[in-house]
C-alpha cells in the first residue's frame, strides 16, 4: 500500500516551492498532456500526469526512478492544451531539480566531446537549445586550453552539437557518424535492389509521426526506400547527406517537425537552413539542387510523410535523372 | 410557448427588444421597441404561399447552418405567433412575395420601428444561453474537418422535423456514420475559456447517445469525458443503462483530432486514464459538447435592469443560497440559463419560482421596504449648485441614485438597501442614512470614548459579518479583553472616514474596521467600497503620525468568533506595549490635523447638537 504524507515540508511541498513546481495541485487529471505527448511511444512508463499524482502522493523515490521528469524535452506542445494552465514541462524540470539535489542522475545517454579534437570554437555552444555545453579550462596534452564540456543534467541527446561541430569532436551514443554511415550502407541495399529502380534515403527524425497508421507505413515501404532514424532533423550533418549521394542514392528525403512542434526546440530549423544551403551547392555545382529535399511535418499532417516518400519514388520512376 | 400565447393574462410580445427601465419595484416604466416585419399580422395568415417564391436562401440560424432559409419566413415550426417575417438584411425587395400573397396583401414595406412604455410591476429575466464557438480550440477541428460537428448540430439532424428530417448523415459525404465519438468539456472547466462546469451536457451527451443506440444497436459509440456528473434524480441510472447497454466510456480529455483526408474519418487521440496509456480512436464522426456561456447581450441587458453578472460572465442572483431566484434589484427576478447553465427541470423549477416571487408583488398594494435607506440633504448636493458630481451614484450597488447635474441627488428609497457606501462617500456631507445618521454615530463614538480613551480599543463593525463573528465570540465564550468597544453600523461602506478621524481625535488607543469577507457581503459591492477607501485611509493616516499599529483592517465572518477574539487581543497587547506617555504626546501631536479634518462635521444637521449634548454630558 502506499502511504502518503499530506503534512507540510513533504515532498509535495518542496517540489511546489521550486520554481515551475508551483501549480502541482491544480491538475485533475485529464490526460490531455499524456496524450499529446510522443514519448510515451517510445517510453510506455513515460506519464507526465501519473508522475505529478506521485508527487502529490509524496512518492519521492519512485519519482525519482521514474523515466518521465528525465524524459522531458520540454517540447512543449501539451503545455497550450493543458485546461488548467499547467506548464508541464517546467513542472517536470522542478521535479528534475530536486532529484539532482537528492544526486540522482540523468539516465539519458548524452554527447561527449572529444577533448583532443575540440578547437574550443565555441559554435556548439550556441547550437545547443538546452544551453548544455560550455567552454572551461582544461589542460589538455600539457597545454591549458578552452575546451567543450558537456553537463549531463542538462544534455538531452538530440545531437545538434554533433552535426553542428566543423571538427566532429562531438559525439552522441547510437547515432555517431561512423554508426549513420554504417546504416546508411548497411545490407549492401544499394547494389541489392532492382537494377534501374532510382534508391530513395529518408533520414527521419524519431518525433514527426504521431498517427500508428504513418509509423506503421514506415516499415512497408518499397525495397528502393530505406529510412535512418536519428534523434532530430538537427542531427544530420551535411556530410551524411553527401556519403549517401556519393553512394548512388538517387534523392535524400530529410524529414523533420513543423517549426514550434520541433521535440528538441530548434532542431528542425537549424536543419532546414543546413539543407537550404546544400540545395545551393548543388545548383552552384551545377547538379540538381533537388538532390536532397527537406520536409516538415506537423502534428496534423497525417498520412504526410508516407505519401510524400512515395511520391517521390513515383516521380522518380518516370523521370530519368541524374544518379551519379 | 404556444400555450403562454394563448394564455389570457399573458402577452407575448415577439421581435420586440426591451430599451430602457426605469422606475422600482412595483412600478417599473419599461420602453419596448418592435422590430418592424414587413408582415402585416393581422393579414398574414401562414398559408406559405410567399417563401417559396422569394429568390434569396441564406443559412437557416435556427437549423444551425445546416439547412437554407428564405429572406421570407419563419423561425421555426413551433414559433409564436406563426406568421411570415422579412429578413431585412437579406431581402433584395424583388416583391415577388407582395405578388405570391396577392389579395390577403399581407406584406407591408412601410413598417417601421414602433416604441411603447409598458407599466409593470416585476421583470423576470429568462434571456437563456448561448453555446461556446469550438472553433477556437484549434486542436479538435471544428470547422476544418467537415465531421466534427457540435452537440447542438447533432440536436438538429437527429430531429425528425430537422433539416435532413431525421435521417442521420455526416456532413462530408452525407454517409450513415456508425462509429462516432462524444468529446465532453469542449470549452467548459478549461481556464482557457471557462473555468466552470456547464453541467447539463454530461446528460445531454447520455441522452443522444442513448437514443442513437436504440435506433441503431450496431452503433458503435464512444464518450470521451473527465467525469460524469449526474446530480439529479433518476441521472445516475440513467448513466448505467447507458453504460449496459454497451456505449464505451473513456476517461480523458483528447489532447487533438486528426483527419484522414481521404476517409474524412477522424482518429482521436487521449489517454485512458484508467488504463494509464495514450490510445487513438479513430470515429466517422465526432460531437462536441460545447460550453454553454452567457449571451453576448449580457452587458447590455444588465445594464439597461441595472443588473449585475457573477465571475463565470451569468446574471448575478441577490445570495446564491437564500434569495437565489431574486436579483439584487428588487423586483427583479432571474430563471433558467440566464443565471447559470441549467438543464430543463431545473430551468422550469426556477422559472415558476421566479413567477411566484414577482406574483408576490403584482398581488400586494403595499410593500415593504428597509426603512434604513439613504437620504439626500439637498441643499448640500452640490449637483444642485449646478456642479458635476456624482460621486454617490457610482458608489450605490443598485443603481439606486440618479444624478442630474443642476439638481440634487435623488435617492430611489424603493431601491436602496441601506449599504450608506454613498453617504460616507459624498465629500459634501449631503447624504445621510436613516438610523445611522452622522449625527447618531458621533454620539455613539463620544460615548464610548469618554472615559479613557487612549486604553480602548474601538471596533467598528458591520451588521452582518463581523457584528455576528462578534456574537459569536460571546456565546462561544471565547474571551477577549473588556478594553474593546464595538460601535455597528450595517456595511463596511458606511465607515466613513469622519468617523475613524474623529475617534483618534478623541484619543483612542487603537481603531478596528472590520467587515465581511468580499464573496460574503450582504450589498454586492459594500465591503470593496469600504475596502478601496481603508486602503488609502491606511496611508493618510501614517503620513499623519499616526503609528500604524494603531490601525487595523480586518475581514471577519459571522462564523469567525475566534477570529475576531483573537483580532482584539492582539489589538489590545499592541496597546499596552505602546509607551503611554509616546502615545499621549503622539495624540496630542496629531490633533491639530484631525481637528482640521472633521471641521465641517458640526454643518451636517443635528451634528452640532450631538456634539453639545456629549459635552454637556462628558
Ligand atoms: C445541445 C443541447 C442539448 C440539450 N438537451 C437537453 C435535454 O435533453 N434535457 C434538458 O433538460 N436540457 C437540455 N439542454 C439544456 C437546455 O437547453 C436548457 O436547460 C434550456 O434551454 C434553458 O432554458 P432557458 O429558457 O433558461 O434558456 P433558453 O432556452 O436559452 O431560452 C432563452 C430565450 O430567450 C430569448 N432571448 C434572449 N435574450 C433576449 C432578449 N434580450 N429579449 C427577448 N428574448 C431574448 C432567446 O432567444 C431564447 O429563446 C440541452 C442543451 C444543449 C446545448
Ligand atoms: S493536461 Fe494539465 S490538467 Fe490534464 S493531466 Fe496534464 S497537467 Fe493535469
Ligand atoms: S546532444 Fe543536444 S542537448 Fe546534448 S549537448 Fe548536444 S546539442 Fe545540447
Ligand atoms: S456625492 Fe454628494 S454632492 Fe456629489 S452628487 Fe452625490 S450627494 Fe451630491
Amino acid at each position: 500500500m502506499q502511504h502518503t504524507d499530506n503534512t507540510p515540508h513533504s515532498f509535495k511541498d518542496e517540489v511546489m516551492a521550486e520554481p515551475g513546481g508551483e501549480l502541482l495541485q491544480r491538475c485533475y487529471s485529464c490526460g490531455t498532456c499524456v496524450s499529446m505527448c510522443l514519448v510515451n511511444q517510445t517510453c510506455p512508463d513515460y506519464n507526465p500526469r501519473r508522475t505529478m499524482r506521485m508527487v502529490m502522493l509524496d512518492m519521492r523515490e519512485e519519482t525519482f526512478r521514474n523515466p518521465t521528469i528525465w524524459h522531458c524535452s520540454a517540447c512543449d506542445l501539451c503545455h497550450p492544451h493543458c485546461p488548467q494552465g499547467i506548464h508541464i514541462s517546467d513542472l517536470m524540470r522542478a521535479i528534475k531539480n530536486v532529484a539532482l539535489r537528492a544526486g540522482y542522475e540523468s539516465p539519458l545517454p548524452s554527447a561527449k566531446v572529444d577533448e583532443h579534437k575540440c578547437s574550443g570554437c565555441d559554435i556548439c555552444e550556441k547550437a545547443c537549445p538546452y544551453g548544455a555545453l560550455s567552454l572551461a579550462a582544461k589542460t589538455i596534452d600539457g597545454k591549458e586550453r578552452k575546451i567543450s564540456q558537456v553537463d549531463r543534467s542538462l544534455c538531452m541527446a538530440c545531437g545538434i552539437c554533433a552535426a553542428a561541430c566543423p571538427l566532429s569532436a562531438i559525439t552522441v551514443e547510437d547515432y555517431s557518424n561512423e554508426k549513420v554511415a554504417a546504416q546508411i550502407q548497411a545490407g549492401h541495399w544499394l547494389k541489392k535492389a532492382k537494377s534501374g529502380d532510382p534508391k530513395v534515403l529518408v533520414f527521419n527524425c524519431s518525433w514527426n509521426l504521431r498517427a500508428e497508421a504513418d509509423r506503421d507505413a514506415m516499415s512497408e515501404l518499397p525495397a528502393n526506400v530505406r529510412v535512418v532514424n536519428v534523434p532530430c532533423s538537427g542531427r544530420i550533418d551535411p556530410t551524411f547527406v553527401l556519403t549517401a549521394l556519393q553512394a548512388g542514392v538517387a534523392r535524400v528525403l530529410v524529414a523533420g517537425c513543423q517549426p514550434g512542434e520541433c521535440h528538441y526546440k530548434q532542431g528542425t530549423r537549424i536543419a532546414q537552413g543546413r539543407m537550404h544551403t546544400l540545395n545551393h551547392m548543388f545548383e552552384q555545382m551545377g547538379m540538381d539542387a533537388q538532390r536532397v529535399q527537406f520536409v516538415q511535418i506537423g502534428t496534423e499532417d497525417r498520412g504526410r510523410l508516407p505519401a510524400t516518400i512515395l511520391d517521390l519514388v513515383a516521380e522518380l520512376k518516370s523521370s530519368t535523372v541524374a544518379v551519379a | 410557448m404556444v400555450d403562454a400565447a394563448r394564455h389570457p393574462n399573458i402577452t407575448v410580445k415577439s421581435y420586440t427588444e426591451v430599451k430602457r427601465v426605469e422606475g422600482f419595484i412595483g412600478n417599473f416604466k419599461v420602453l419596448v421597441e418592435e422590430k418592424p416585419r414587413y408582415v402585416n399580422m393581422d393579414r398574414c395568415n401562414g398559408c406559405g404561399a410567399c417563401s417559396p417564391v422569394c429568390p434569396i436562401e441564406i443559412p437557416n440560424e435556427f437549423e444551425e447552418g445546416i439547412a437554407p432559409r428564405k429572406a421570407i419566413y419563419i423561425p421555426h415550426a413551433q414559433a409564436v405567433p406563426l406568421r411570415y417575417v422579412i429578413d431585412e438584411e437579406a431581402c433584395i425587395h424583388c416583391y415577388k412575395c407582395v405578388d405570391a400573397c396577392g389579395k390577403l396583401d399581407a406584406i407591408d414595406f412601410s413598417q417601421q420601428p414602433r416604441q411603447e412604455w409598458l407599466d409593470v410591476g416585476s421583470i423576470l429575466v429568462a434571456t437563456g444561453f448561448d453555446n461556446f464557438d469550438p472553433s477556437v480550440i484549434k486542436e479538435y477541428g471544428f470547422g476544418r474537418y467537415a465531421n466534427v460537428i457540435t452537440a447542438m448540430e447533432l440536436e438538429r439532424i437527429n430531429n425528425s422535423a430537422g433539416p435532413t428530417a431525421g435521417r442521420i448523415m455526416r456532413p462530408s459525404d452525407s454517409k450513415f456514420p456508425n462509429k462516432i465519438s462524444f468529446i465532453q468539456c469542449v470549452g467548459s472547466r478549461d481556464e482557457r475559456y471557462n473555468l466552470y462546469c456547464s453541467g447539463f451536457c454530461c446528460m445531454y451527451t447520455i441522452k443522444n447517445a442513448v437514443q442513437w443506440k436504440q435506433t441503431y444497436p450496431d452503433a458503435d459509440i464512444t464518450i470521451f469525458y473527465m467525469d460524469i456528473r449526474t446530480p439529479s434524480k433518476g441521472y445516475e441510472e440513467f448513466y448505467r443503462r447507458a453504460r449496459e447497454m454497451g456505449i464505451r466510456f473513456i476517461q480523458g480529455r483528447p489532447s487533438i483530432i486528426t483527419e484522414d483526408p481521404k476517409t474524412g474519418n477522424l482518429f482521436i487521440q487521449a489517454e485512458d486514464v484508467g488504463l494509464g496509456r495514450t490510445i487513438e480512436l479513430e470515429s466517422e464522426m465526432v460531437i462536441l459538447s460545447t460550453a454553454a456561456i452567457p449571451r453576448v447581450d449580457t452587458d447590455a441587458m444588465g445594464s439597461v435592469l441595472n443588473i449585475s453578472r457573477s465571475p463565470d460572465g451569468f446574471f448575478m442572483e441577490y445570495h446564491p443560497k437564500l434569495r437565489p431566484v431574486d436579483s439584487p434589484t428588487d423586483g427583479v427576478f432571474l430563471c433558467g440559463a440566464a443565471q447559470s447553465p441549467k438543464d430543463i427541470p431545473a430551468s422550469v423549477a426556477q422559472g415558476s419560482a421566479a413567477a411566484s416571487r414577482a406574483a408576490r408583488i403584482l398581488n400586494a398594494d403595499e410593500w415593504e421596504i428597509e426603512p434604513i435607506v439613504a437620504m439626500v440633504w439637498e441643499d448640500r448636493c452640490i449637483s444642485a449648485q449646478g456642479k458635476k458630481c456624482g460621486i454617490c451614484a457610482t458608489k450605490c450597488p443598485y443603481g439606486a441614485i440618479l444624478v442630474e447635474t443642476g439638481k440634487a441627488a435623488m435617492v430611489t428609497a424603493a431601491k436602496c438597501h441601506g449599504c450608506g457606501g454613498c453617504v460616507a462617500e459624498c465629500p459634501h456631507n449631503a447624504i445621510t442614512q436613516k438610523h445611522f445618521t452622522d449625527a447618531q454615530v458621533i454620539s455613539q463614538l463620544h460615548a464610548l470614548l469618554r472615559h479613557e480613551p487612549e486604553k480602548k480599543v474601538l471596533a467598528f463593525m458591520c451588521h452582518w459579518c463581523s457584528y455576528g463573528g462578534a456574537d459569536n465570540a460571546g456565546t462561544s465564550h471565547f474571551e477577549y479583553p473588556a478594553s474593546q468597544r464595538g460601535l455597528r453600523v450595517m456595511c463596511s461602506a458606511r465607515m466613513d472616514s469622519d468617523f475613524i478621524f474623529e475617534a483618534f481625535r478623541l484619543g483612542a488607543g487603537v481603531v478596528l474596521v472590520s467587515g465581511c469577507h468580499p464573496q460574503d457581503c450582504h450589498y454586492i459591492t459594500g465591503q470593496r467600497v469600504g475596502a478601496e477607501r481603508f486602503e488609502k485611509l491606511t496611508k493618510r493616516l501614517v503620513d499623519m503620525g499616526i503609528s500604524p499599529q494603531r490601525f487595523r483592517v480586518e475581514w471577519i465572518s459571522a462564523a469567525e468568533g475566534a477570529k475576531y477574539a483573537q483580532v482584539i487581543r492582539e489589538m489590545d497587547q499592541t496597546l499596552r506595549q505602546i509607551d503611554p506617555q509616546a502615545l499621549k504626546e503622539e495624540i496630542e501631536r496629531t490633533r491639530p490635523e484631525l481637528e482640521r479634518r472633521v471641521r465641517r462635521l458640526p454643518e451636517i444637521p443635528d451634528v452640532a447638537l450631538a456634539l453639545e449634548l456629549a459635552k454637556a454630558t462628558s
